[in-house]
């Protein structure tokens, strides 16, 4: 199995304030797929999320990426870890403003030994013409489909989406999902996303639900449908 | 591959040009004005370092009444342990100068020589070798004429007299004064020829062994003391590393070595703070970014080193700029300085490893430093905190309640205060700094006049005829008293000792009155300040060539505020220094003294001699007095302009949003500028107030070095012209930041917001 999670319990704050986020999460996910998280607001699927990238750390449990345990790795073994396997996408493009977009996506290139075709990625996500302009002159979903291309073009592993729509509108959303479920196809990156949205998980090869911080549901979706024929 | 983030460096220079062209404009003109300074002063002090040895400097010098035998020369010689030479001089009111006096040498060959900056040595007998600084001062060159002692002599060559670095007139003097006292040499035969009614019988020698550190040289110095005591009447008795006319300007030279460098460092550390909290400002809000740069595999060292490149490259960039601008042309201007103040051998330039450490090497380590910290606690967060932008390493408090009684406007201020804190705490240490600078350099010119003042306003008389015996005279107004001279005990004062000016004075005395009965004595309140010393207390003195000491009870204090003295009835100095009832060997006179001969009087003090030292102050330090008020003032606006910009940057989103709400410039302004201004006008109070005590503690460890005291005093001119020139400067950064607050769009609070 590409992706395990195995036991995954973790909880914030203290004594009576003390909240438990993740009460003891199992799942497996192949390599390729395209894994959706779904689940309401507080429902542990970011925390699970940051969890995997190596980011946060479970208080019990471990990932298993490739057969590699990442709660066996230090610091600096998990920076590399996430440097040469994992691609990040959130809701926030935070890309870097005085930067223009290729440079914005060079900065994701800069950390693969073997990057992706910055111009072609640039064509195949529509930014090639904008490739020039600065993040503050292009619209939310061309500034987010950028943040896909900086998180793409070192060809990752696992591709990690946290509510990669969340700040955008229904066209443009469908969009970036049409994008990243090609991305998947294309080169082959695992995908895990999470997303409070519902209509998601029908694009997606596995589903697994979220609620207070259990896994209600991890099915197979046979009855996969391409981005564009979502609807919401 | 590049890391494509440097590509951001410089749209971010440009972007931010005017800061980083100030800082780094700020950075050149302190490095070029220190390693210019450090090139001269190492030149400087490596010549007079090596006129030590080449030039045969004394290990120290002795004055007798008498010209000595030569057998007791070979006595001494034996006994000391010192080879000696006669190095006489005569010592002449100048005719054609008004109040100055020249000390004449003749030729020397063997000990203290002399250098030749131009012209040559003198060769015939109305010839004459003149000091540089003096000539200078009274624009005297080659082929000059001056006349003293009856005699017109010709200025055949500027020299330099290796025992002369510094033209203290007397070794118990204050201050040196190159503007009033003049030193020079003639042709053997010349000397010869010139009248002996001043002549002083000065012995230099060298010790055989020399001394291997300062205090083998003082035990040598008092076993010295007690052989030439058994040869003859010691009149002075100056070992080198005692003398102020060799001492003191190297001394000088290296105190002010090490007050530039520091002043360097302060700059340095100031202006790391500041981008530091440049830097903590910017990651604060690139957060975002940096939680993704992170999460995308992105290092910490990376982070950090894409935040270090602009300030460590800014003072790069600076202090090349500066170590060239030092080296070619300031260190020429500050080499002239130091010629303007002391009488130094000549010199060539050395470059020395030493500046390049102190001004390049050690800035770039505490600018590294600083940043280092700073951005090693700051991305020690982990990714996750920087894409929540929770950067606050303590988990997050509620925010303090304030007493919703105060008016919602100040406690908004209160508000932008606190949350800002880190860059108000810097704006309180840069103004310490600029108005501890601006202080310093203001304090003096009202100190000088007030010392000068009080000095006129306190003359005993206004010429005091010391004499060489006991001779009468008639001159209407003289005044006989009893004059001595002893020194102070470091043992007991914890002070270098000092000579001690005793006055012995007559009963009904029209000059001074000795408040203290016989058996007790008046002390200078120079004294009382200087020294702590109160009424009641018994001061302990010794004489500096016997070695016997005196203990005395003080009785009361007299006026005399520059001059370390001692006043008390003349029959108990007679007395206590072991001579007749009747005797005494000094005049007060309001009147010139005209039918005494020259050759009995041995010095006169009058108000030119007593206010020599504030002379000397203004001509040393005027010229830097005005570089410290002008860096002082630059600093100023520099780190409250940089770091109240960073607040309205910080606040840029607040502010768009109370305009969108309706607030006006003005209001706006009252918000966050205010808060600055009330900052800055406490801290320029506070700051004041801590740079009186700081200065008062200074001064006095400064002067307590020096003979004679000079009291510390902030003028109220001092306290106007500190705050106001505060004000001033701030209300032009108001202006700046007024500007910035009017173009903060209003779409801005719409933008990037979560």
């Amino acid at each position: 199995m590409f992706l395990e999670i195995n036991g995954i319990k973790k909880s914030f704050g203290e004594g009576e304030s003390r909240v438990e986020v993740l009460k003891g999460i199992d799942a497996q996910i192949e390599k390729g797929e395209f894994c959706v998280l779904l689940g309401p607001s507080g429902s542990g699927k970011s925390t699970l999320l940051n969890i995997i990238g190596g980011i946060d750390s479970a208080d019990e449990g471990y990932i298993s990426i490739n057969g590699e345990k990442t709660k066996d790795m230090n610091e600096k073994a998990l920076t590399l870890y996430r440097r040469k396997h994992l691609g990040y996408i959130f809701q926030m493009y935070n890309l870097i403003p005085n930067l223009n977009i290729k440079e914005n996506i060079e900065v994701g290139a800069y950390l693969s030994d073997s990057p992706l075709n910055v111009d072609e990625l640039l064509k195949a996500l529509g930014l090639y013409e904008h490739r020039h302009k600065l993040p503050n002159q292009l619209s939310g979903g061309q500034q987010q489909r950028t943040a896909i291309g900086r998180a793409v073009i070192k060809n990752p592993d696992i591709l990690l989406c946290d509510e990669p729509t969340g700040a955008l509108d229904y066209k443009t959303s469908k969009e970036i999902l049409a994008i990243i479920s090609d991305l998947n196809k294309k080169y082959g990156s695992t995908v895990v996303m999470v997303t409070h949205n519902d209509a998601i998980k029908n694009m997606a090869d596995r589903v697994i639900k979220l609620r207070d911080g259990v896994i209600r549901k991890n099915y197979i979706n046979d009855t996969k449908l391409t981005a564009e024929e979502l609807d919401w | 591959m590049k890391n494509p983030l440097n590509r951001r460096l410089p749209r971010e220079l440009k972007a931010d040009l005017p800061k980083y062209l100030i800082i780094f404009l700020f950075f050149v003109m302190t490095i070029s004005a220190v390693s210019g300074f450090l090139i001269s002063d190492n030149s400087l002090r490596k010549a007079n370092d090596e006129a030590f040895t080449e030039l045969k400097v004394e290990d120290g010098n002795y004055e007798f009444t008498e010209r000595s035998s030569p057998e007791d020369m070979e006595a001494i010689e034996q006994e000391g342990g010192i080879r000696i030479y006669e190095n006489f001089y005569k010592e002449e009111p100048v005719q054609s100068l008004e109040n100055s006096t020249f000390r004449v040498f003749g030729q020397r060959t063997e000990i203290d020589l002399v250098d030749v900056w131009e012209g040559s040595l003198p060769a015939a007998d109305n010839e004459l070798g003149i000091d540089r600084l003096f000539a200078k001062n009274h624009g005297l060159k080659v082929g000059s004429t001056i006349k003293f002692a009856d005699k017109e002599f010709t200025i055949s060559g500027i020299v330099a007299l290796s025992d002369y670095s510094c033209l203290f007139q007397n070794p118990s003097d204050m201050m040196f004064d190159n503007d009033k006292f003049g030193v020079g040499v003639l042709s053997a035969s010349g000397f010869e020829a010139l009248r002996d009614d001043h002549i002083h019988y000065s012995y230099s020698y060298f010790c055989s062994t020399r001394p291997a550190d300062d205090t083998a040289a003082k035990d040598a110095a008092e076993k010295l003391i007690g052989t030439l005591s058994a040869h003859g009447n010691v009149e002075r008795f100056i070992p080198a590393f005692s003398n102020q006319a060799i001492q003191f300007a190297p001394n000088d030279m290296k105190g002010d070595s090490m007050g530039i460098v520091i002043f360097l460092y302060v700059i340095i550390i100031i202006l790391a703070f500041v981008f530091s909290i440049t830097i903590s400002n910017t990651i604060t809000k690139e957060a975002g970014t940096i939680g993704t740069l992170r999460a995308s595999g992105y290092t910490r060292g990376e982070i950090l080193r894409h935040y270090m490149i602009l300030p460590m490259l800014t003072l790069t960039a600076g202090a090349v700029v500066g170590n060239l601008l030092g080296y070619t042309l300031l260190n020429d201007i500050f080499a002239a300085a130091y010629l303007n103040s002391y009488s130094l051998t000549t010199y060539e330039v050395v470059f020395t490893p030493d500046a390049f450490i102190k001004t390049t090497l050690i800035p770039f380590v505490l600018m590294f430093l600083i940043n280092l910290i700073m951005l090693v606690s700051k991305l020690r967060l982990s990714p996750l905190r920087f894409l929540r932008r929770d950067l606050k390493r303590k988990s997050r408090k509620k925010a303090f309640k304030l007493n919703t009684k105060i008016p919602i406007m100040i406690r908004f201020r209160l508000r932008v205060i606190f949350q800002n804190l880190p860059n108000y705490i810097m704006i309180f240490f840069g103004v310490l700094f600029a108005e501890f600078m601006i202080m310093f350099s203001l304090i003096f010119q009202p100190m000088l006049d007030t010392f000068q003042e009080n000095t006129t306003d306190n003359l005993l008389a206004a010429c005091q005829y010391v004499l060489k015996a006991p001779v009468p005279t008639q001159t209407e107004g003289a005044e006989a008293y009893t004059t001595s001279s002893l020194q102070t005990i470091k043992a007991e004062t914890g002070i270098k000792e000092e000579d001690v000016t005793i006055y012995g004075i007559g009963k009904d005395s029209k000059y001074v009155k000795v408040s203290s009965g016989k058996g007790k004595v008046d002390i200078s309140t120079a004294y009382h300040k200087k020294y702590g010393v109160d009424t009641g207390d018994t001061i302990k003195l010794k004489d500096q060539y016997s070695g016997k000491t005196y203990e005395l009870t003080v009785g009361g204090y007299y006026e005399y505020p520059a001059i370390i003295a001692v006043f008390m009835d003349q029959e108990d100095l007679n007395a206590l220094i072991g001579c007749d009832e009747g005797y005494f060997n000094a005049y007060f006179s309001n009147n010139t003294i005209e039918d005494i001969e020259e050759k009995y009087i041995a010095t006169r003090i009058t108000e030119t001699e007593l206010t020599k030292v504030s002379r000397q102050l203004v001509r040393s330090m005027g010229s830097m007095m005005i570089i410290f008020t002008v860096f002082g003032t630059i600093i100023f606006v520099l780190v409250i302009y940089l770091l109240a910009k960073i607040i309205i940057e910080k606040n840029t989103q607040s502010i768009s949003m109370t305009k969108i709400l309706g607030y006006n410039d003005g209001e706006i302004n009252s918000l966050y500028i205010h808060s600055t201004t009330i900052v800055t006008v406490l801290s320029l109070i506070i700051c004041l107030i801590i740079g009186d005590r700081t200065l008062a503690i200074v001064m006095f460890e400064v002067f307590k070095g020096y003979s004679g005291w000079f009291e510390y005093s902030l003028a109220p001119s001092v306290i106007f012209k500190v705050l106001g020139l505060g004000i001033v400067t701030y209300l032009a950064v108001v202006l700046l930041l007024s500007r910035k607050v009017k173009h903060i769009p209003l779409d801005e609070a719409l933008k990037n917001v979560e």
